[in-house]
């Protein structure tokens, strides 16, 4: 996934109501291209049959 | 302060239990003299946003009146205690650590507090946190936390009054809530001993949430035994707190002396060895390993190839549901929030859902990881954090490339997630600390609802190697 621009975050978090000051739009930017090239290596995962549950009603420990 | 005022206030919150029920040491007298160290060191330390010094009273001379005509006594009975101010006090304020709150006062005590009262605690005062209780706060709206080993580094967070506190001796034991490591944290930074529990095991009713499937209420102390003795008195369910659990709760103070022998412990390679983590962490943390070798434990590396990536999955996950919690105040109130706090949460508003399931998926695969790793181990072993804590400033001023941003959130938090994510109990405790004289944290990792396992490894590993006994300079 490429890098998304400040244009784009800013026209995303518009579209959302979210009130984003210019200084915040370059720092908001910043992180959400970081996070989205961390979680990148989720993609080489078998996540397919994966349940996305957290694990609520698991048993104890025997 | 006198030396033997200080011994007092350091002993922690078992021991001044035992104090007050042998009728050696009055509640109120206990009350006054970490009330006075709050006076005396607080103004720099910045650990307490309120201090209640008249209710505390008041409630020490009940407390004292109790033990005088030989009223049945509840477990921490004149011990005083402090909160982080994420948990509701009824008629006290509560502000999370944020203006948006600073005027929010509930009706009703949280689970976790009710609990505490009703065990004979005294409430000193509600404890400094980063704005809640997310981390990354730029200007704390109620002063700058530090760390009382070197006022210039940080304290961790995001419970780090709590950390503080317990560290400086002003109070006899504190509550934090760990969501991603905010009791571990501050508890590792400031030398002190810091629990989280299996996920569901402490109410969540009353505390202020960040991530509904991962927040977590936990103790934090000067002793391990200190550690096991406020579970004790918070753990079991409550019908206030639909997720809380009906497993019973354990008799974690009596199980703590069963020393390791024969527990089987895993290195977790990817944490202990990782190019991350600083060398004098790692080195305490295999000397660590070692004294519990002597002490009986059977120890091996083991690989848990998921959890460097743990970091980056719970900030897709938990900030999105942080995201979620402030959806109206972002919208309407967003310039009241600190900087740091409003662009974590602003970024966590637009990660796209195709990602966001992608973390939840990958979540699943870690817990299956540890999980299936612990039906061979009965803990996990590996640094609380991959470095002592850094200097305050590191972690302030506007960032400017994305590549900052993995250093300063993701590494460090891929320490302190696993557990988290996989909802398993959790301990930090110190195991030593570095030339410039800063503690360092060593974590074990339990079997979910296995915290007597936990706690009674931590214990026998702090009574061998003895750390606990230091104490802040100029803290006296």
């Amino acid at each position: 996934m490429s890098d998304l621009t400040s244009e784009q975050v800013g026209a995303l978090a518009a579209a959302l109501g979210l009130p984003v000051t210019p200084d915040d739009l370059i720092e908001v930017t910043h992180r959400l291209n970081a996070l989205i090239e961390a979680l990148a290596p989720l993609a080489e995962l078998p996540l397919e049959t994966v349940e996305p549950v957290p694990g609520l009603g698991d048993p104890p420990a025997s | 302060m006198s030396d033997a005022g200080a011994d007092l206030a350091f002993l922690g919150a078992r021991r001044l239990a035992a104090l007050v029920r042998e009728r050696k040491v009055s509640p109120v007298e206990l009350t006054q003299l970490y009330l006075a160290r709050i006076d005396r060191h607080d103004t720099r330390l910045r650990s307490y946003i309120t201090v209640l010094p008249d209710a505390a009273l008041e409630t020490a001379r009940r407390a004292e009146a109790a033990v005088m005509r030989g009223a049945a006594l509840g477990p921490l009975h004149g011990v005083p205690y402090a909160v982080k101010d994420q948990f509701d006090t009824a008629g006290v304020r509560t502000t999370s650590g944020s203006r948006l709150m600073a005027e929010h006062v509930p009706a009703e005590d949280a689970t976790t507090i009710a609990r505490l009262t009703a065990a004979g605690g005294i409430l000193l005062g509600k404890l400094n946190l980063t704005e809640f209780a997310l981390g990354g706060t730029q200007q704390f709206p109620f002063g700058q936390p530090r760390n009382p080993w070197n006022l210039e580094h940080d304290p961790g967070g995001s419970s780090s009054g709590s950390g503080i506190a317990v560290a400086a001796a002003l109070c006899g034991a504190s509550l934090g809530e760990d969501t991603g490591g905010s009791v571990r944290s501050p508890a590792s930074f400031c030398g002190v001993v810091g629990l989280r529990p299996t996920w569901s095991r402490v109410s969540r009713h009353g505390s202020f949430p960040l991530s509904w499937s991962m927040d977590t209420p936990g103790p934090l102390g000067r002793t391990v035994e200190d550690a096991a003795w406020l579970l004790q008195v918070i753990a079991g369910y409550d019908p206030k707190d639909s997720l809380s659990s009906r497993e019973p709760v354990g008799d974690y103070t009596r199980t703590l002396t069963g020393g390791v022998r024969g527990i089987r412990v895993g290195i977790v390679r990817e944490l202990t060895f990782a190019p991350e983590t600083d060398v004098e962490v790692r080195d305490a943390v295999v000397e660590a390993a070692r004294t519990l070798e002597r002490l009986g434990a059977v120890t091996e590396e083991i690989s848990l190839r998921l959890v460097p990536l743990a970091g980056a999955i719970f900030m897709a996950l938990a900030d999105s549901d942080g995201a979620g919690v402030h959806y109206r105040w972002l919208r309407t109130r967003a310039a009241e929030y600190d900087q740091g706090t409003r662009r974590r949460l602003l970024t966590a508003s637009l990660i796209p859902a195709a990602i966001q399931q992608r973390a939840a998926r990958a979540r699943a695969l870690v817990r299956a990881e540890m999980r299936e790793a612990l039906a061979r181990h009965d803990l996990f072993l590996c640094p609380s954090a991959h470095q002592a804590a850094p200097p305050i400033a590191a972690s302030r001023g506007v960032i400017t490339s994305r590549h900052e941003v993995a250093g300063r959130f993701f590494t460090r938090r891929s320490y302190v997630t696993p557990a988290a994510l996989a909802g398993l109990p959790a301990i930090a405790v110190p195991c030593g600390f570095t030339r410039a004289g800063l503690p360092i944290g060593l974590q074990l990792i339990g079997r979910l609802f296995d915290e007597a396992t936990v706690l009674r490894a931590a214990y026998a590993y702090e009574r061998e190697s003895g750390w606990w006994t230091r104490r802040p300079p100029g803290m006296d």
